[in-house]
């Protein structure tokens, strides 16, 4: 830390103030919108001259917002719980099981971070229309919970961030475990996973925003609106000629809620965990 | 047989432990990319069809040796960094290794120009332009986000009150969703001529614009000036996506420069405060040198990131903007999507991932000493 004098921290303090301003801004320029009435959406006035807060009731209660929202959260949870259950054993497996060619299937495994997701979309449809191969349940994943969650099982980056921290664990424990006839598996479930908690939950936030965010493959895979999620209806309804903007604001608002809510809840371990990575590249 | 089991057990549980992994990630996430090479020497639409060859790539790069002159071009632009890095120290006379550096840059940007004149004229003019709007945008992204950053974080590194509430607030733009953010941006630039924004530009004088309808390039509307080509800059509404994307990352890369700050030893900052170093001087002399490594490689890496910008893109794409927002991604998405050109898709991708790849190489050309994944 450095110390300055008073006079010396205006500039800092008035920089940061612009630009937390800049990056609220928009935000709260979106809440200011959702209060408005349609006219003076579309006019774009600064302020609501009075707050209408029916507006949330109308986007809740009209063209199926709410089953959109569920869906988001169904597809959400059911992806982080996957993505979990395959993480975790594979980032403890590469950690501390010794085995033939681990690093050789973790380094494979690491190319595929290099891979852009607009190249597998195309490959990744005809995988889910059954096109390539047979698939397990059902001739076609589209338009299916199945369909949305399962390509987003596997996560080498989560992998990756798991594994640097169950490497941290001290081997010995692993040793006393084991004299006591513990398995791996006992092991992973009774130590290594409630030591390593803080991590588990901000890989969870960093699956639900990413889950919660998909907007592509659920507008390629979607050919009817049962499983709609809220991305995809938002953007149908920004790209409806004369969309009535303070509604708009509001579902937006209303969307973005659940992923806010969850950040407040764990951007300590958030913030420490990309300061963290941030380092360690 | 439980002999057998005790005695590979670890074998047995590795394994087993990354079965369910390695098949997803497997299937999804390495195998699209050999399917897509697949895919791209067919003809295929939304069924497959005849073996093409190397066709669509014929059609979209026009000349499949110029598009290799342009890669090796870049591999020689990689090379003469290589080269300066390797021997400047190494050489009493720095001065030659310094020519020889130069002379490499000089032809790889000769070759580069080249390569890219001649797929200008017989190639897919759409695809190579939504290449460069790419640049543009990962380019003039990056930078800003990098540069805005590294102030926030200097801002930050200070002994400020409320420096937690802070940080929470500069990641919110991170966390929020491209599709709710995109949907908010899209109102803000939007081209009514009584919009907030408008009207606060209109304060220091300047006509309303039409932002995000907007497809006039940036030198036309900064400087009067018509021109064509690379140098012409990105149009209005490209440069309106670049803001959101600096709004959306520049928090994330301030509190990774803020992790990075705090390892720089303290004694530098008071040894400097006792010569009687002005804040920018220790900021300019101190902070940003100490820092490079890490700039450096968080532009890098934004840089290769950026060009997989889409969503946001898409999102606030109008079609008053004409083609000028169509970058790779967006130009890809559309094929497939809107003109179900499969095969023509899946070789436009092959490209972005030779290309990618290339970069991929500079990043680990430059950060060779560094690169640890343990």
């Amino acid at each position: 830390m450095i110390k300055f004098s008073h006079k010396e921290l205006i500039i800092p303090y008035f920089i940061l103030f612009v630009i937390l301003l800049l990056s609220i801004y928009p935000l709260l320029y979106m809440i200011s919108t959702s209060l408005m009435t349609a006219g003076e959406a579309s006019n774009q006035y600064m302020f609501p001259k009075k707050l209408m807060f029916e507006n949330y009731l109308e986007v809740w209660n009209s063209n199926n917002f709410q089953k959109y929202t569920f869906n988001s959260i169904i597809i959400s949870v059911v992806i982080v719980t996957g993505v979990l259950c395959t993480s975790i054993p594979a980032a403890y497996a590469f950690a501390k099981i010794d085995f033939p060619f681990r690093n050789i299937i973790f380094y494979g495994l690491l190319i595929s971070l290099m891979i852009p997701e607009i190249i597998s979309l195309l490959p990744h449809l005809l995988i889910i229309r059954g096109d390539i191969f047979p698939l397990p349940f059902g001739p076609s994943w589209m338009n299916s919970l199945k369909g949305l969650t399962i390509p987003f099982f596997g996560n080498v980056f989560l992998i990756f961030l798991l594994r640097q921290y169950f490497k941290k664990i001290p081997n010995e424990l692993w040793d006393a475990a084991r004299m006591d006839g513990a398995s791996h598996f006992l092991f992973l479930r009774k130590v290594v996973i409630p030591m390593s908690m803080p991590i588990i939950v901000t890989i969870s936030l960093f699956a639900f925003i990413l889950a919660w965010n998909s907007f592509a493959w659920p507008l390629l895979i979607l050919t009817k609106e049962d499983w709609f999620p809220v991305t995809v209806s938002i953007y149908s309804f920004i790209r409806e000629a004369g969309t009535n903007y303070n509604l708009l604001m509001a579902a937006s608002l209303i969307s973005i809620f659940p992923v806010l809510l969850l950040y407040f809840f764990t951007q300590r371990l958030f913030l420490e965990s990309i300061s963290n990575f941030g380092i360690k590249q | 047989m439980k002999n057998f089991f005790t005695k590979y057990s670890n074998q047995i549980n590795g394994y087993i432990f990354i079965l369910p992994a390695f098949l997803i990630i497997g299937i999804f996430g390495i195998f699209p990319v050999f399917f897509g090479m697949y895919m791209s020497v067919h003809k295929w639409k939304v069924f497959k069809g005849r073996f093409l060859g190397f066709e669509n790539y014929q059609k979209i790069l026009g000349d499949i040796s110029s598009f290799c002159l342009f890669i090796l071009g870049l591999l020689i632009l990689i090379f003469s960094y290589w080269f300066w890095s390797e021997y400047k120290n190494k050489f009493k006379n720095k001065f030659y290794v310094f020519l020889l550096s130069l002379v490499f840059l000089i032809i790889s940007l000769i070759l580069i120009n080249y390569s890219w004149s001649i797929m200008m004229s017989t190639g897919d003019e759409d695809f190579l332009n939504s290449l460069i709007y790419i640049f543009y945008y990962s380019f003039f992204a990056i930078t800003t986000e990098v540069g805005l950053g590294l102030l926030i974080a200097y801002a930050l590194y200070q002994k400020l009150k409320g420096k937690q509430l802070f940080q929470m607030i500069l990641l919110l733009p991170y966390i929020t969703p491209a599709v709710m953010g995109g949907a908010v941006f899209f109102l803000i630039f939007g081209k009514a001529e009584n919009s907030i924004l408008n009207e606060f530009i209109g304060l220091f004088g300047y006509d309303p614009q039409m932002w995000l309808f907007d497809k006039r390039k940036l030198s036309e509307i900064l400087f009067g000036i018509k021109i064509d080509g690379f140098f012409a800059g990105p149009s209005l509404a490209l440069t309106t996506s670049i803001f959101y994307g600096v709004w959306s990352y520049t928090g994330y890369y301030a509190i990774i420069l803020l992790a990075g700050l705090s390892i720089i030893p303290s004694d530098l900052y008071e040894a400097a405060k006792a010569e009687g170093a002005s804040r920018w001087q220790t900021f300019t002399k101190i902070t940003v040198p100490l820092l490079m490594p890490i700039i450096f490689f968080l532009l890098l890496t934004g840089f290769i990131n950026s060009f997989q910008a889409f969503n946001h893109i898409l999102v606030m794409k109008t079609s008053s903007a004409g083609e000028t927002m169509d970058v790779v991604t967006i130009e890809i998405f559309d094929h497939f999507w809107d003109r179900v050109k499969f095969g023509y898709a899946a070789a436009e991708g092959v490209v972005l991932f030779i290309i990618l790849n290339v970069l991929a190489i500079s990043q680990y050309v430059i950060f060779r000493k560094r690169l640890n994944y343990d």
